[in-house]
């Protein structure tokens, strides 16, 4: 079998490429990028990139999966072919499950379960949990699990508040070389509130997180992680003071990463409206102001990668009063096109750029054998083709996930993932081959 | 026609006069016996998934003036401590054929909720630290009878005003029929930005209240020294209790106001509360007028109906 994706714009950061030329698929292998000789042999498909991007396959560092324990909001099934659909090849999937994934036991159920031919086709890398059950008290089982396959440790949405526990589990991490993944928060400070503290959580009588939650979490993980020499990712900033923190630590030396959602730099706290929980996820959406120097730290490179923090719930657990309500929405398939719609249409990132903090940067964050069109670099072909004009509306019923809680319904977007290769091809939007865009079948 | 009475924010100032009209004839019809307007084809189902003796006393009342029947709903007694979400605590009531819901709920934005998934009009009786209407409207009623009107007034509304949906609901209310709010109280107490909120935030009690015309005190929770954004109750009273000496401070017909429960002694002093300037009890009386007006305006009367 050879697929030929044929006179697109290929972009591969790995490489450095940006050029004109197609990319020949022979089996689940990328055997040429550029200038392609067929030779003798025909390829069995020609997809006609013409304007259209050829990328690494996509990579998420942050995907919630919600199996085991949350099946009625997401399974590995529909996770990962919602991942498939958003143009991923790679997605790591948070531990924030029921029962927690805190043992090696999860983490072979995980890999088998995402293995399984009723799953999207996409590689799932665990992230574990970095303290048992989360609870932030004693370490996990760090080292089996890391041998089982984790990529990464973290406590997700129950950040460990004692510093002198977080800074043992960074010591033992540099030890397996494992890095640390880390959401940001003093709950203290945070204290029950339910959207950024502001103008509007006044208006509405909503209790507010400050900024500052986020940000001294930031210092003080920086500062650790500084200090042991742990790998730290810091997960989804949110604030302008965070960009500033993370600027700070990397000029300190410090070993730090992070990402950003795109509901971070698309959206401000105004969308909440009246109570309209679609809107409210964790960090909260903040201002403008955070917008534009999260806008700056994106583009300077501050912010290294984007990350979806996929976080499907069922419509009965988000049609509830605004402070019950879960944080966090559905994201897998809105990524891309918001991306490209809020960034690289707006210049702030160029299309190698985006599709670097697509791929390629948290590829390399987290050690996976991802982000790269080079022949050999990733096990098995991932590519991902992309039309960065084409226009659409996001319809959140016409969506693999079982969740539909996307603060993008309805939303008018400008680029959307057509085409997703893991190995084989495990996406193709219908809008290939029966409408827009042509694939020649040789006889 | 129906509407929502879910906050006063989201009235116009035409509502809000058609609000308050119906309720100064309502009001005048029940002191001289004569009849009021009936709405006897309609059910009303009391929702108070927290606690309230005034209020849902006032709306019982407003409801067996106007002829209206109300199906009660304690929160402790029904399905949602069988774990029923609120959405289908009120879809079933939607199918129970009942007509309109008052609904009070300790959490801000619940009556918006409410309204999503029922068919008829929903009336905010207190939700969270969000908005308080009929207890603004009452109090607008009230200031209404002794400066006769409200536009041009100096109002200071002193106290806890993060938490206090009483707070916001009567600012939006004020400052759109042309009064200016002050919010007076400790950084503490007060939103962190306020920039959305139609008040100014004073410190200061004496700068606070330099000339007003009303002040409006509101009710500190003890639970507010638990959570330390106050040192005692006394400090509190030292700071900011409304007195007959620092009642000087305001303009000399200066009306006091309190929304209660009162904490006497801590918010305000027994003389001030029992004193002439003293509108407490006109308040909780209005309660019942501007709720009559209120049920009787979402279900689609009009002014023209009533003075008919």
């Amino acid at each position: 079998m050879r697929t030929l994706l044929q006179n697109g714009r290929i972009l591969d950061p790995a490489q450095n490429m940006d050029r004109i030329g197609s990319v020949l698929i022979e089996n689940d292998q990328v055997v040429q990028v550029g200038d392609v000789e067929l030779g003798n042999v025909p390829a069995d498909e020609i997809y006609d990139c013409t304007g259209l991007w050829i990328a690494p396959g996509l990579v998420d560092p942050h995907v919630h999966l919600r199996e085991p324990g949350s099946t009625h909001k997401e399974d590995i099934a529909t996770g990962t072919q919602a991942a498939a659909a958003g143009g991923y090849t790679t997605i790591c999937c948070m531990p924030n499950t029921n029962p927690p994934l805190d043992n090696p036991a999860l983490v072979d159920f995980i890999l088998d379960r995402s293995a399984s031919p009723d799953a999207g086709g996409v590689f799932v890398a665990p992230v574990g949990a970095l303290t048992r059950g989360m609870k932030g008290e004693t370490l996990a089982d760090l080292a089996a699990m890391k041998r089982a396959g984790i990529v990464a440790a973290s406590d997700e949405e129950f950040p460990i508040q004692n510093a002198n526990i977080m800074m043992r589990a960074m010591e033992f991490c540099v030890q397996l070389d494992l890095p640390i993944m880390a959401h940001c928060e003093d709950t203290n400070l945070s204290n029950r509130g339910s959207m950024n503290e502001g103008a509007m959580s006044a208006m509405l009588g909503l209790r507010g997180i400050p900024r500052s939650s986020e940000e001294i979490a930031i210092v003080r993980n920086g500062l650790l992680a500084l200090h042991t020499g742990c790998r730290l990712h810091i997960m989804r900033v949110s604030t302008w003071g965070a960009v500033e923190m993370v600027r700070q630590l990397k000029f300190l030396g410090a070993p730090v990463t992070c990402e950003i959602c795109p509901m971070h730099f698309a959206l401000t706290e105004d969308m909440i409206g009246d109570f309209d929980t679609r809107y409210k996820t964790l960090p909260p959406l903040r201002t403008q102001i955070d917008i534009d120097l999260l806008l700056q730290g994106i583009n300077d490179g501050t912010i290294d990668c984007i990350a979806s923090d996929h976080s499907p719930h069922a419509s009965y657990e988000v049609d509830v009063p605004f402070e019950e309500a879960p944080f966090g929405t559905a994201q897998l398939e809105s990524s891309v096109a918001v991306t490209l719609t809020y960034l690289t249409h707006k210049g702030i990132l160029s299309p190698l750029e985006t599709i670097r903090k697509l791929s390629t940067a948290p590829a390399s964050i987290l050690r996976l054998e991802a982000g790269s069109l080079k022949p050999g670099d990733t096990p098995v072909a991932q590519v991902t083709v992309i039309d960065p004009n084409l226009e659409w509306t996001f319809d959140r019923d016409k969506t693999f996930s079982k969740s539909k809680n996307t603060p993008f319904h309805d939303f008018r977007l400008k680029g959307k993932s057509l085409l997703t290769f893991c190995g084989g091809e495990i996406y193709r939007d219908s809008m290939f081959g029966a409408d827009r865009y042509q694939i020649v079948t040789s006889a | 026609m129906t509407n929502n009475l879910l906050g006063i924010r989201q009235l116009d100032i035409d509502q809000i006069e058609t609000l308050l009209a119906i309720a100064a004839d309502f009001k005048v019809r029940i002191i001289e016996g004569r009849p009021v307007p009936k709405i006897t084809d309609k059910v009303v189902g009391m929702l108070f998934f927290e606690d309230s003796t005034r209020t849902r006393v006032s709306f019982e009342q407003a409801a067996h003036y106007l002829g209206l029947k109300t199906a009660n709903f304690a929160a402790g007694a029904s399905s949602m401590s069988k774990g029923e979400t609120l959405k289908d605590t009120i879809l079933t009531l939607r199918y129970e054929r009942l007509d309109g819901l008052v609904i009070r709920h300790r959490m801000s934005g619940a009556p918006n909720l409410a309204a999503r998934f029922f068919a008829g009009p929903v009336l905010n009786a207190g939700d969270g630290m969000h908005e308080h209407p009929t207890q603004a409207l009452g109090d607008a009623l009230t200031i209404l009878e002794r400066k006769e009107k409200i536009e041009g007034l100096r109002v200071a509304i002193v106290g806890d005003v993060e938490h206090s949906r009483v707070a916001r609901s009567n600012a939006w209310l004020l400052t759109k029929l042309g009064a200016s709010v002050n919010f007076v109280g400790p950084r503490t107490l007060m939103p962190p930005n306020s920039s959305l909120l139609p008040g100014r935030v004073y410190h200061d009690l004496e700068a606070g209240i330099d000339g007003a015309d009303v002040i409006i005190c509101l009710r500190l929770q003890r639970e507010r020294m638990a959570e330390g954004l106050l040192s005692s109750s006394g400090e509190y009273a030292a700071m900011y209790q409304i007195n007959q000496r620092n009642l000087a401070w305001a303009a000399p017909d200066c009306l006091v106001m309190h929304p209660g429960p009162i904490n006497r002694g801590i918010e305000v002093d027994d003389f001030t509360a029992d004193g002439d300037q003293s509108a407490i009890t006109a308040q909780i009386e209005n309660g019942i007028f501007v709720r009559m007006a209120s049920l009787y305006w979402v279900f689609g009367g009009t002014v023209a109906e009533v003075m008919a």
